[in-house]
């Protein structure tokens, strides 16, 4: 199989190297067209994530050429990437797409972003018109083996970043909805901003934010679509709150046990309040977690709670690999069986031409023969045919499974005269 | 008309839902779900069969007697866990629900097959007496049952303790709604039943026009009816009862008022609801011999 892939991951080259390899869409597309005209004959697909940067392509250019193709477009000298390139060719190069696309050599095993990307490539692709037969096979066969691996496996049902875990995994467990809750963010730091985000992608949620820099916060609400609200409304908000999300750089905590049951416990009557505190040190005391209806997690039982479902993605590992496997040996099979189908066409041609002149001796011979006594003749001869073709058909079907075809078709046309 | 199908035909089914839901607490897949969902829809058609034969035997089935009454009540909840199922397909819901379907079931066998009194009463507030009691009986279950699931659901938060194996609940949310509801809505069903149940027994021709307030099968029902009447009161006045714990620990409450009235009404003094007059003996889809009631029907 003619196939072959270069590039770079997040295993082999840092950062650096990547961001100055990175190709955006439009360069994707402009790229791919510029190399169609190098590579004329070639079929071509670019894959370009912020973890690798792989360029997939079928038929004859080298390995190097490809590399080469690559560093121009970017501008990146060879000696800066010398030895981090990967080459790929063949069999691999399906096993490892499979991979790519099944999040299993992703940086976070499991993530969903990148099946996403692997379509987008797949899609810049043909609209360049770069793919041919081989890549469109390649990427869909890929793309179902990400589904499988999907709906056969739990990889990507365990959850393993902290604000995902937080929203998705503990906050749905309190939340039946989160349209219309009272979220409370105090702080305007990354990781409010990070959780507001998954926070968006599970409901509409009111969000309120607090932060002793009012610009900072008042930044943070605009982009949520929130309300900011000055930090000495901090304990009104926090008896209206649902779900609170605290992330403040405060050396101390800001809201003590006895704060709390002073100014937030009276004026909840028990209703249910999750709290997030995602602050390092931590901004509520944990003592505040023992009042009626709190819910309380910190930074350090929600990295617990990830590093549970990191193990849970690992047990699921083998699973996936199965199917990787299966889907790679039934891909490899079927090209196989494809690149024998010139041969298979020749074989029965040959024995066409000499069983359909002896028909035509015969009838020719027995002119009383009527329609149907004819027509059963033909078919004994199709039958004929078809009986001696199956063994080295079956055959060269059980040697394609295995990829070693080559040796019986070249057996094949020397045996037979086949035209090449 | 012996179609072969009895008590145990559903109840097998149920065990077998049960059994399933319970390995999915270690093993959770897709066949797993399908031969549960199968299991539980078999029982339902299997007990829906059984209830439809005994209406076409007695005309006052499926209310005919308290262990039809009992076998109906299974039946309403089993409903009440495929809706669920539909909603919640990976929740373990059923570790819940099913034992309790088991249960009334499991009861059914001890309860008499004796034609209850309604069933001489003027038809119409026997059957809605013993309809509204039925469903009042189911709601305050399924209120118990999302309790305990809130109060698990909370001790799991509250100790860390969400990925507690494959035990999956529904959100705290969702049975406080459900809890909260439960007994608003099982307050104007026994309250109807209660008071159904008197004018059925006020319209009762001859000797027995009246109410046996000191009966314990009345007097259970009472205290119980007050007290859902109280715990809504309690809600109304007290707004920490209007949700969250509070409101699991009053449906737990109020299960208990339940099983003292089911147990009085099974094990107790059995004249209470049992025809008369007629001496109708029941007519029996087991094995077992039909009892027939000597004394007066009272409610």
């Amino acid at each position: 199989m003619n196939l072959q892939m270069v590039g770079c991951t997040h295993r082999e080259t840092g950062i650096d190297i990547r961001q100055q390899l990175a190709f955006d869409y439009s360069q994707t597309l402009e790229a791919l067209r510029e190399w169609q005209s190098r590579f004329p004959d070639t079929e071509l697909l670019l894959l370009s994530t912020c973890n690798r940067v792989e360029l997939y392509a079928t038929g004859d250019p080298l390995a190097n050429e490809l590399i080469k193709a690559l560093l121009d477009y970017r501008k990146v000298p060879v000696e800066q990437v010398e030895g981090r390139m990967m080459t790929l060719s063949g069999n691999e190069v399906v096993k490892y797409l499979y991979r790519v696309t099944s999040s299993l050599e992703s940086m976070v095993v499991g993530e969903p972003q990148i099946l996403a990307q692997v379509k987008q490539a797949y899609q810049s692709a043909q609209e360049v018109g770069s793919t041919g037969p081989l890549l469109h096979g390649l990427f869909q066969s890929a793309l179902r083996t990400a589904k499988r691996v999907a709906g056969e496996t739990s990889l990507h049902k365990h959850r393993v970043s902290i604000p995902s875990v937080a929203i998705s995994d503990l906050a749905s467990c309190v939340f039946e909805s989160f349209d219309g809750k009272h979220v409370l963010v105090i702080g305007a730091g990354e990781m409010a901003d990070e959780t507001l985000r998954y926070l968006r992608d599970a409901g509409d949620a009111q969000i309120h934010v607090i932060n002793r820099d009012v610009q900072r916060g008042q930044q943070l609400a605009e982009k949520w679509d929130g309300q900011y609200h000055g930090w000495e409304e901090l304990w009104e908000q926090l008896v209206a709150a649902d779900l609170t999300i605290s992330t403040t750089a405060a050396t101390e905590p800001i809201v003590t046990t006895a704060n709390f049951e002073e100014k937030v416990v009276p004026g909840r009557y028990q209703r249910p309040l999750f709290i997030l505190d995602l602050a390092v040190p931590r901004d509520f005391n944990p003592e505040v977690g023992n009042a009626l209806g709190v819910y309380l997690y910190s930074l350090d039982d929600l990295a617990l709670a990830c590093e549970k479902n990191r193990a849970a993605r690992a047990a699921e590992l083998p699973a996936a690999e199965k199917i990787v496997l299966q889907e790679t040996k039934r891909f490899v099979a079927e090209i196989n069986h494809r690149a024998t189908g010139p041969v298979i066409f020749e074989l029965r041609k040959g024995l066409e031409r000499p069983k359909n002149a002896e028909l035509e001796r015969l009838f020719h011979k027995l002119p009383e023969l009527d329609d149907e006594s004819r027509k059963e003749i033909e078919q004994f001869a199709d039958r004929l045919v078809n009986k001696m073709l199956h063994p080295p058909l079956k055959s060269l079907q059980d040697a394609s499974k295995n990829g070693t075809q080559h040796g019986l078709l070249d057996a094949l046309r020397s045996l037979f005269k086949l035209e090449n | 008309m012996d179609s072969g199908i009895n008590m145990f035909c559903f109840s097998a089914s149920y065990g077998v839902a049960l059994a399933l839901e319970f390995s999915g607490l270690w093993a959770r897949n897709r066949i797993g779900r399908f031969a549960l969902l199968f299991s539980a829809i078999a029982g339902l058609i299997a007990h829906t069969w059984y209830l439809g034969r005994r209406v076409a035997e007695m005309p006052a089935a499926p209310l005919a007697s308290q262990q039809d009454w009992y076998v109906l009540a299974a039946w309403v909840v089993v409903i009440v866990y495929l809706v669920l199922k539909l909603y919640y397909p990976r929740s373990s819901m059923g570790l819940f629900i099913l034992p309790a379907v088991l249960a009334l079931v499991g009861i059914s066998r001890f309860a008499t097959k004796t034609p209850l009194a309604t069933f001489q009463a003027p038809r119409v507030w026997g059957q809605v007496h013993g309809v509204l009691l039925m469903l009042g009986t189911v709601t305050v279950l399924v209120g118990f049952l999302a309790g305990l699931m809130y109060l698990i659901q909370s001790y799991r938060l509250k100790h860390k303790q969400s990925s507690w194996g494959r035990l999956q609940l529904p959100s705290l949310e969702w049975l406080g709604k459900v809890n909260s509801r439960s007994l608003g809505v099982a307050t104007l069903f026994v309250g109807g039943g209660f008071f159904t149940g008197v004018l059925s027994r006020l319209a009762h021709q001859g000797e027995q026009n009246f109410v046996p307030w000191t009966d314990p099968v009345v007097l259970s029902l009472a205290a119980m009816f007050v007290w859902l009447m109280v715990a809504e009161c309690f809600r109304l006045v007290y707004p920490a009862a209007r949700q969250g714990q509070k409101v699991a620990y009053l449906t737990i409450a109020a299960f208990l008022f339940l099983a003292l009235v089911l147990a009085v009404v099974t094990w107790g003094d059995d004249s209470l609801h049992m025809g008369a007059e007629t001496e109708e003996p029941s007519v029996s889809t087991e094995s077992e011999e039909p009892k027939v009631s000597t004394s007066g029907g009272r409610l």
